[in-house]
Order: C-alpha cells, then sequence, then structure tokens
C-alpha cells in the first residue's frame, strides 16, 4: 500500500478510536492493568529465584562419622575438607553439640529427649557449606566417598519447600496475569467490533467500489495495534521505571539480598510486556475478523 | 460483455430466486430489466458483480466467469462495474466531493487525479455546485446523482442501477434517467432494474422482462409491457 493509503487507514482507525472514547480508555487501562500485573509478578519471582539461590548455597551438608572413628581422625578429615575449593566453611560438629541443638529446637518439648537418659545416639560429624549452589551435591557426594563417613545429608529439604512456595506463588501470578490479559482482550475485541459495525455502510461501498480486502482490514489491524500498543507502553514503562525505583532503595536498606540489578532484567521485561500488549491488539483483531467477513 | 448461461440461483433459504436464466448484453447496451416484485432482477444483478455467485450455470462479465473468480480478484472485477442503488448509500458525515473521493482513494488513485476526475463526474451529473454539501443537505434526486457520480468517478465499462429512480419523485427520476442514457451513449454498457413504466416506455430501449425468476421476454427498442399492437 502507499504511504497515503496509510494514512488513510490510520484515519480511520482513529476515527473509530473517537467514536467510542470510552471503550477505547477502558481497552487500554485494561491492558495496561494487565500487563503490568503481569511484569510485577515476574520481576517478585526472578529475585525471590535469586535469593532461594543464594539460600541454597548457603545449606549445610552433613557427613556422621561412624561411632568407631577417633577424634583425632575426625580432625585430620576436617583439615582435607577444608583443603577443597569447593568448600566455603567446615567445621566438626561433636555428638554432645548435636545433642543441646536438638534439644534447642524442641524448646519446651526438650522433656521428650529426656527418656535417652545418658545415651547419646547422635554421631560426630562434619557440617559444611558450599561455595555456589550447585557445588552442594558434588561436596556431599566427595564427603560420602571419606573414610569414616558412614553417610551424608544436606538440607534439601527446606530447599525444596522454598522452591516449591516460590513455584505456587509464580503460578498464581501467572494465572492473574493470564486472566487478566484474556480480558482485557476482550475488552479489545469489543472496541474493534463495534468499529466494525459502526463501520458496515463504508466498508460496504469500499468493497463495492473495488477496495482489497487488505485495506478494509487494516483500519481495524491498525485500531487493535494502537489499542494494544499503547497500554503496553504505559505499563512497559511504569515496570520498568518502578523496578529500578524499587531496586535503588531496596539495595539501600536491605544490602544484604541478593536482588537481580535492573540492567539487563528490566528492560527485558518491558520489551515483553510491549510485545505482549501489540501481541493482544493483533490477537483482538484476529478474533474479530470473522464479523468483518459477514459484513 | 455480459453473458448469463443456464444460471439458477438457490439461496441458502431453499428460495429459488433465478431458474436457469441465459442473456447476453453486448457492449454499449442499454438493458431495462422490469418484471414484478420477486422476480429476479436484483439477484441477477448481484451475480453480476459478485455480490452472490450462481448455484448452478456461468456468469461471465467482461470475460472473466465471476462465479469461479478467485476471491483476491473480485476487487478488480468491481473496478469495472459502477453500482447504484435505491437507497443512495452514501456515507452521511462526508460531503458530496468526499463521497465521490472515497471510491478513488480506496483504490489508491492518486490524488490529482481524484480531484480531475471528482469534478468531472459533478459535471456530468449536473452538481458542480453542491461539492461541499452534506448528503443530508440534498434533495433525494441530488443524492442519487451522488451515488451515481461515485459509481462512475472510477471509469467503469458498465453501470448496474437497481431501482435507481425507486425513491424518486418524477422530476428527479427523469433526471436520473436522462443522465444514465447520456452516460450509456459515451459507451458505458448499462443494466437498469426499475418499475417505472413511463421511464422504460419513453426510453425505447432493450426491454428483459422477468418473472418468477425467469426471462418471459427480450426486446429491443421496446416498452414496459408487451405491447399488442404493432
Ligand atoms: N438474500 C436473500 N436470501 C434469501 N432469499 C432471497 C434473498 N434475496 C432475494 N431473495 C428471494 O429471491 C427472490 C427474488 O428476489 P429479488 O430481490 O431478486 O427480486 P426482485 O425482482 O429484485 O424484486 P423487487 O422488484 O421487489 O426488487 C424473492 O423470492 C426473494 O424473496
Ligand atoms: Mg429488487
Amino acid at each position: 500500500m502507499r504511504l497515503r493509503t496509510w494514512a488513510f487507514c490510520l484515519n480511520e482507525a482513529n476515527q473509530n478510536l473517537l467514536r467510542n472514547p470510552v471503550l477505547a480508555i477502558a481497552s487500554i487501562t485494561t491492558t495496561a492493568v494487565s500487563l503490568l500485573v503481569l511484569g510485577v509478578f515476574l520481576m517478585l519471582s526472578v529475585n525471590v529465584n535469586a535469593i532461594a539461590t543464594s539460600v541454597e548455597s548457603q545449606v549445610a551438608v552433613r557427613a556422621f562419622f561412624a561411632k568407631n572413628v577417633s577424634p583425632s581422625q575426625e580432625a585430620s578429615e576436617l583439615q582435607t575438607v577444608r583443603g577443597w575449593s569447593e568448600v566455603r566453611t567446615a567445621a566438626l560438629v561433636t555428638k554432645e553439640q548435636a545433642l543441646a541443638q536438638l534439644k534447642q529446637q524442641f524448646g519446651n518439648q526438650a522433656k521428650v529427649l529426656d527418656s535417652l537418659g545418658s545415651a547419646n545416639p547422635l554421631e560426630d560429624s562434619l557440617s559444611v557449606t558450599a561455595q555456589k549452589p550447585q557445588d552442594v551435591k558434588d561436596v556431599a557426594t566427595r564427603l560420602a566417598d571419606l573414610s569414616g563417613v558412614v553417610h551424608t545429608t544436606y538440607q534439601s529439604a527446606v530447599v525444596s519447600r522454598l522452591f516449591a512456595l516460590i513455584n505456587d506463588v509464580r503460578i498464581v501470578g501467572l494465572a492473574i496475569g493470564v486472566l487478566l490479559l484474556i480480558g482485557s482482550l476482550l475488552v479489545i475485541t469489543n472496541a474493534i467490533r463495534l468499529g466494525m459495525a459502526a463501520r458496515r455502510r463504508e466498508i460496504g461501498i469500499m468493497r463495492l467500489v473495488g477496495a482489497t480486502e487488505s485495506l478494509v482490514h487494516w483500519p481495524f489491524i491498525l485500531e487493535g495495534l494502537i489499542l494494544g500498543g499503547i497500554g503496553a507502553i504505559a505499563a512497559s514503562g511504569l515496570a520498568y521505571w518502578s523496578y529500578v525505583a524499587a531496586y535503588h532503595s531496596a539495595v539501600r536498606s536491605l544490602p544484604f539480598l541478593p536482588l537481580v540489578s535492573p540492567s539487563p532484567i528490566a528492560r527485558d521485561i518491558a520489551l515483553l510486556l510491549l510485545v505482549l500488549g501489540i501481541l493482544l491488539g493483533a490477537v483482538g483483531f484476529r478474533i474479530s475478523v470473522r464479523r468483518l467477513a459477514r459484513i | 460483455m455480459i453473458s448469463v448461461r443456464r444460471v439458477q440461483k438457490v439461496y441458502p433459504n431453499g428460495v429459488t430466486a433465478l431458474r436457469d436464466v441465459d442473456l447476453e448484453i453486448a457492449k454499449g447496451e442499454f438493458v431495462f430489466l422490469v418484471g414484478p416484485s420477486g422476480a429476479g432482477k436484483t439477484t441477477l444483478l448481484r451475480l453480476l458483480f459478485r455480490e452472490e455467485v450462481p448455484t448452478s450455470g456461468a456468469v461471465i462479465v467482461n470475460g472473466h466467469d465471476v462465479g469461479r473468480m478467485r476471491p483476491r480478484q473480485i476487487p478488480y472485477l468491481r473496478r469495472q462495474i459502477g453500482v447504484v442503488f435505491q437507497d443512495f448509500r452514501l456515507l452521511p458525515q462526508r460531503n458530496v466531493q468526499e463521497n465521490i473521493a472515497f471510491a478513488l482513494r480506496v483504490i489508491e488513485v492518486h490524488p490529482r487525479e481524484i480531484k480531475r476526475r471528482v469534478a468531472q463526474v459533478l459535471e456530468l451529473v449536473g452538481l458542480s455546485d453542491r461539492g461541499f454539501a452534506l448528503p443530508a443537505q440534498l434533495s433525494g434526486g441530488e443524492q442519487q446523482r451522488v451515488a451515481l457520480a461515485r459509481a462512475m468517478v472510477g471509469r467503469p465499462v458498465m453501470l448496474l442501477a437497481d431501482e435507481p429512480t425507486g425513491n424518486l419523485d418524477p422530476q428527479n427520476a427523469e433526471d436520473m434517467m436522462r443522465i444514465m442514457l447520456e452516460i450509456n451513449r459515451l459507451g458505458t454498457t448499462v443494466v437498469m432494474a426499475t418499475h417505472a413504466a413511463h421511464l422504460v416506455d419513453r426510453a425505447r430501449q432493450r426491454v428483459v422482462a422477468m418473472a418468477d425468476g425467469a426471462i418471459q421476454r427480450d426486446e429491443l427498442a421496446a416498452s414496459y409491457h408487451v405491447e399488442v399492437t404493432r
């Protein structure tokens, strides 16, 4: 199509929007809000993920010694483990310390443990943390291979529960975002359909005088793109700006949190929202197009 | 120019609007399509500009089998055909010039050419001084002439008119008829469905009379009713 024909289509699209400004505003705001919700959930989930990863790296691996291993052997094994490059910290936990810890965890129910009397069923162990979360498994296997070590555990339960929680939150967030997106899709579709109904006579004449179908379609495609696009620009701008702002204030007040820096993630999410919004407009047109064929 | 061969048209609701119609119209002819309501005149016209497709048989317009035409080609067929309806079908929010120019804009004619041609057709229909009026500010007769100008501005080889004088008073109907005959004289093939017996009788053109979906009579230089004395 020629440039002036694009101008014609754009003008027709604008006329449709102006003819029904309330619906246009509704389309734009629902699109913006649903994209923003989606964006916020994405940003939260990226950061919670980062925090969880760093928590996992601090998880201690425990290597339990057999009852007959001597304290001097335990001390030499501790030195060996401290020499490994993947290891951040390593410490010896005697069975007495372990029992004390257990009593502390049980709190006022510690009486249960009194029935043990003077017998201590626990073993001496090494408590080891890794440099990186992905090293945890390796460290655990290497510890298991040490002489005198009977078995190893690491507190994967806590971490996996944390990850499960994050996953749930992410699914709920995604579901809410998708539902809102569907809602805004319906509003956009409705706006386009009303435009089609309002332009029924015009479309009839266009076809009568030999306009191509693409010329009949483009004003509505543009209408969808404008509706989705404006909402998307608002949402992605707001998402980007608020991420940068939130990041900087969080870094100042909670410096120990391993948050994800805005570059490049805020830009990527903003771009994703933009693409989604434009896609929303295009899909809105796609859904309405069958009505156009019946005009 | 137009060749309708053994055409049958059954609408989806089961109504048979045309049964076995054969019709040849040569380039430059003026043809009245007459007959009682429900005879199938409108249906026949709609087949010619591919608003409908025949149930069986073939409709050939300008060498193209329009019933079997690919959808992509339909716009190019329509650019060769001007159509006028009983109800004008103007765009109320656009003025006369814009209404006419619209037909050329949507087929991407150059603006300078559009301007030139709009002036020409306005002159043809005698509305040169009403270019900026809105349809609501025009009489029915003037509105129909704008519709005629819009149909002609693309320089079609044929003009199809479905009861173009149906909503007009006798004076406006006669003006309209005069312009259509003039258009025909300039070389455009014209097919006009009408109930206006006096216009048909006065024009002395070819008359195709239909009834109940079939052609009953096809005479040159004829009148609306069968002429008993000759
Ligand atoms: N779109 C349609 N769907 C179903 N039936 C139709 C349709 N259009 C016309 N018909 C039927 O087809 C038959 C022929 O109709 P058509 O409009 O061609 O007649 P006509 O000669 O133009 O009549 P009139 O003089 O009243 O305009 C009629 O019985 C009509 O009811
Ligand atoms: Mg009719």
